[in-house]
């Protein structure tokens, strides 16, 4: 633990100022859907020009940080991921909004953000130098081999049905295909059309996906949107931290799990969440009540996806490679500054750097109290609002979000018919989540193998490209474990005749 | 009678004043350019190369203009949606777009893109990022004539990653391939910041990549040769690509276009604006600390300019199979 | 999501949907057929295949498990109360026309339509004066407020639309 002095250096009136407006714009950005962390940071490069660069890193990554968070709302209480990191929360959220406890779901969510956040932060503070070795040994194949063990959770999102589940998938992986493809360049399946040439947008494909179909069937009954079982029982903090201290287990893994994800570049949160998910599942013993509203389905989905934040720092300071998307735009930000990244920025610029880290914690505290109040305010407005003008005001921030994301007008109207499509298949017993994990971990999956196969086809061996890497193994047997694990897990249960789980 | 005649004549040349101010209005004129925000749609998304010289360009706009410069996002396609629509958006000067070489050739060779090379309207071409053969600073691979032998003995065998396919990295290595005589295998990352990943992570033995990744990695890469004409300010020890005998000078160009409706007047005007920003030593440093290379093709040789690039960027295309 | 689909019911809409995706996966392979780089048809040929191989199982597993009704998949999601197609229509339609007349109509008059629109259809109580009021303000105050703030804090370059330029 180096730098410590530097903690008073992050303690100005400014910078905690900066760290709090930070989290509260982001926390608010991150919850409107097509609103992404990305987007938040780069409209602040140009107002950081005349900042400090520490100053300017704390804000950048108190937005970030907020905005990661913020996603959980609209999870929760509208089944749409308000950032892809989010994706997994609606699993659990929105079972949980649906059956009253909107408000626990949303303060357990905070909770959790923290104490991931805090995790990440810790990581990036005492151990970045070494971690950010991990981004380089993830070669091509290890993506690839990452992207299959994340579509092992088909099995678990496909509700009763395995084959609806794994079609539903290839539909995803086929959508990824769309537009400019990102090796080879080729453009496929646009079918001459200019409207498919950008492809379908991850974002817009959620938005459309989860949230298109809500609205269709809110439209269609007089029902209230959410189920109020009670009057307002405050923040619930008790209960949720009650349920947190359980779960901590399941936190401390869930938020390494989003660290190290956060590490690689390109996997981002939406991957970090899926795959705490995933284990979260698995070494529960209530793994069958998860996506029926099981909290610590949310737990390990909010603490994952804002470790991602401190993960994605490390190769950014210092290898200089972006670990995640907004991390890219920081980065530009500090080279206009003339911040260099790299091993020496530790050493030789370590005011700004532990500055920033001191201004990330502080960041990240802040969000309890900050996330507690917009949540409850975002709870209470979502389930007070009238119908009529809950619906429409959706509506609108999925079109105007939308077309935000890349400033195109194809992406809004992709967005509808995606969401009339995904109304459809759901009624037909194809629900939306393995769709969209195809389309997010198609591409990946598709640049691993493809990478991978070149390099093993030029060096002439490809059995050990894909099989003979240690730490593709271990990856690999994770696959095979989360699998076959319920499997094993039954036999053992009957076989020793005493069932403890449900 | 003639009273009136004056006051019909005073009226036309009134109403002619009118018509002729509202239709001037629409075109600023050039003193005045520019009076309010000038909109930069980068047709990539933001943290991009693009979008970062587009910052650097950003804050001397401002100091020297007095108006802002909005940067905007428009992604997608490999930046075709952004060209295919620029053609539609309004032409007045307060709306340009970044362009950049290779795409705006090979893109519409490859399918039907939405636009064409020449519907194009560029004023500047500003920069380039050389290409450079990049290796690990720890690699036995020392100087280009070492990266050749290897190539020679072990055909195929050497893996150089590079961003994208059809892009100026994987143009470059297919014409160095042909003049040098060997075969090596390309292996296309999406973008720089992976395809350097990759190097660092010895995934691969050489990138094929930009000056600006030395700059951004010093001290953990070489770089083995430079494709400009002559060497980068920045890298005085590295030899270009012509020193050692193989006649390459390429990379990725940046320039700005207009919609095609932009006025003549403007578009000069734009081109001019954005020398300015190119002559200022400030700006210079900056571009060239990050190991960019500025270059200044106004809009008046433009259009030269980029049908001599093209030429070589199609033939290397065809033969490296991204156009048929 | 609220639907689950029981083993040993004969399901006529996943049997239709499974040919459907099949007709899809057919089309994705018959587009590879212009691809020159095996980089970019070597996945995608991949996944069409397996596509249509799960279509073909899901539509044989329903086949041999044929007897039963389908009438329950409708009713999940109804949850007894009385739904209407209508509402579900007109929803959808105004999103996509206020969206295809985008280009032509500007994002806030495209937003106005649509977001009133939608009302109309959302609204299940009857209109009082004090409604007809306070709807369409709140109305116009969120859409005004969101496209300010996209296009003057964000710096949303929002489309302004042919009619207005």
């Amino acid at each position: 633990m180096t730098g410590l002095d530097y903690l008073w250096q992050a303690l100005t009136p400014l910078n905690i100022l900066l760290a709090l407006a930070g989290v509260v714009a982001g926390t608010v950005i991150g919850s409107l859907p097509g609103l992404t962390a990305t987007m938040a940071v780069a409209v602040l490069v140009p107002i950081t020009f005349s900042m400090e660069p520490a100053s300017a890193l704390i804000l950048m990554g108190a937005i970030y940080t907020g905005a990661i968070y913020g996603g959980a709302y609209s999870a929760i209480l509208l089944n749409t991921p308000g950032t892809p990191s989010a994706i997994a929360t609606t699993f659990d959220g929105y079972p949980m909004a649906k059956q009253g406890d909107g408000d626990l779901a949303i303060t357990l969510a905070c909770v959790s953000s923290v104490v991931g956040g805090l995790v990440g932060a810790a990581f990036l503070l005492g151990l970045a130098p070494p971690l950010a070795e991990v981004a380089l040994a993830f070669g091509p194949v290890e993506y690839f081999w990452l992207a299959v063990f994340g579509l092992t959770l088909i099995s678990a999102l496909s509700e009763g049905n395995l084959l609806k589940g794994l079609i539903g998938a290839c539909f995803g992986l086929l959508l990824a295909c769309i537009g400019v493809a990102e090796i080879s360049a080729d453009i496929r399946f646009t079918f001459g059309s200019q409207v498919l040439l950008g492809g379908i947008e991850t974002v817009s494909a959620l938005i459309g996906l989860y949230c298109i179909p809500v609205m269709i069937d809110l439209v269609a009954t007089p029902d209230r949107h959410l189920k109020v079982t009670q009057k307002a029982k405050g923040f619930r903090l008790k209960e949720a931290l009650k349920i947190s201290w359980l779960g901590k287990f399941n936190l401390i893994r869930s938020s390494v799990i989003g660290t190290l994800v956060g590490i690689l570049p390109g996997a981002g949160g939406s991957i970090a969440g899926l795959v705490a998910y995933s284990e979260a599942r698995r070494s529960s013993k209530r793994s069958d009540s998860f996506g029926t509203g099981e909290p610590e389905g949310i737990q390990a989905t909010e603490s994952a996806n804002n470790a991602t934040v401190g993960g994605g720092f490390i190769p950014t300071l210092v290898l200089g490679i972006p670990g995640t998307p907004p991390d890219a735009v920081i980065l530009g930000a500090l080279l206009i500054q003339g911040v260099r990244t790299g091993p020496s920025l530790f050493t030789e610029n370590g005011a700004i750097v532990y500055t920033f880290i001191f201004g990330l914690i502080l960041a990240t505290v802040l969000m309890l109290p900050a996330g507690l109040i917009i949540g409850r305010y975002a709870y209470k407005s979502i389930i007070t609002i009238p119908k009529a003008l809950l619906v429409p005001t959706v509506a609108f921030m999925t079109m105007i979000g939308t077309y935000a994301i890349r400033n195109s007008i194809s992406d809004v109207v992709i967005m509808i018919v995606l969401g009339v499509v995904g109304w459809f298949l759901n009624r037909f017993g194809f629900s939306p989540s393995p769709i969209v994990l195809g389309l997010i971990l198609g591409r990946i999956a598709e640049q691993g193998f493809v990478q991978a196969w070149t390099i093993g086809a030029a060096t002439e061996d490809l059995t050990g490209m894909f099989f003979g890497r240690p730490i593709s193994l271990v990856i690999i047997a994770f696959t095979l474990i989360s699998l076959f694990y319920p499997l094993i897990r039954k036999r053992w249960s009957t076989a020793g005749g005493t069932a403890n789980a449900d | 009678m003639d009273i009136l005649r004056k006051i019909g004549a005073t009226a036309a040349s009134a109403a002619i004043t009118l018509a002729a101010s509202v239709l001037i209005s629409g075109v600023p004129q050039a003193q005045a350019f520019p009076d309010k925000p000038v909109n930069y749609i980068i047709p990539f998304g933001p943290g991009g190369e693009s979008d970062i010289t587009a910052r650097h360009q950003q804050s001397f706009f401002k100091d020297k203009f007095g108006q802002d410069l909005v940067i905007a996002y428009k992604p997608g396609g490999g930046g075709a949606v952004g060209w295919s629509q620029l053609n539609g958006m309004i032409g007045d000067g307060y709306t340009m777009m970044g362009i950049n070489l290779p795409h705006i050739v090979v893109k519409p060779l490859q399918k039907d893109v939405g636009f064409k090379t020449e519907d194009i309207t560029g004023v500047y071409m500003f920069h380039y990022t050389p290409d450079a053969i990049v290796v690990n600073a720890d690699s036995d691979i020392k100087s280009l004539q070492d990266l050749i032998d290897y190539a020679k003995a072990n055909p195929k065998k050497l893996t150089m990653s590079g961003s994208g396919k059809g892009t100026a990295n994987h143009l470059a290595q297919v014409r160095f391939d042909k003049m040098a005589g060997v075969k090596t295998t390309y292996v296309a990352f999406k973008g720089t910041g992976k395809a350097v990943a990759a190097l660092l992570g010895n995934q691969v033995k050489a990138e094929w990549g930009y000056t600006s990744v030395g700059a951004k990695h010093e001290g953990k890469v070489r770089l083995l040769a430079v494709a400009m004409e002559e060497r980068h300010p920045k890298f005085p020890d590295v030899p270009t690509f012509k020193e050692l005998g193989f006649d390459l000078v390429s990379g990725a160009y940046r320039g700005i276009a207009v919609p095609k409706s932009t006025p003549e007047d403007v578009r000069v005007k734009l081109s001019e604006m954005i020398g300015e920003i190119n002559a200022d030593p400030e700006f210079r440093k900056r571009m060239e600390n990050d190991g960019m290379a500025l270059l200044d093709v106004g809009y008046k040789d433009l259009d030269a300019f980029v049908a001599e690039q093209a030429k070589a960027y199609e033939a290397a295309a065809r033969e490296a199979g991204v156009i048929k | 999501m609220q639907i689950e689909s029981k083993g040993g019911v004969k399901d006529l809409a996943g049997t239709i949907a499974a040919v459907a995706f099949i007709l899809l996966a057919s089309l994705a392979l018959w587009d590879t057929t212009t691809m020159t780089d095996s980089d970019s048809y070597v996945f995608p040929r991949a996944i069409a295949a397996a596509m249509i191989v799960f279509c073909i199982l899901l539509i044989a597993y329903n086949f041999i498990n044929g007897a039963g009704d389908n009438a329950e998949t409708d009713a999940a999601s109804g949850a007894a109360g009385v739904t209407s197609t209508p509402r579900r229509v007109g929803l959808v339609a105004a999103m996509l026309l206020s969206s295809l007349a985008m280009p032509w109509t500007g994002f806030l008059l495209s937003g106005v339509f649509a977001f009133g629109a939608i009302m109309l259809f959302a609204m299940y109580d009857p209109w009082t004066p004090r409604r007809r009021i306070v709807f369409p303000s709140a109305a116009l105050v969120v859409v005004l407020g969101f496209y300010t703030l996209f296009s003057k804090v964000l710096l949303v370059p929002l489309p302004i639309g042919f009619w207005f330029r």
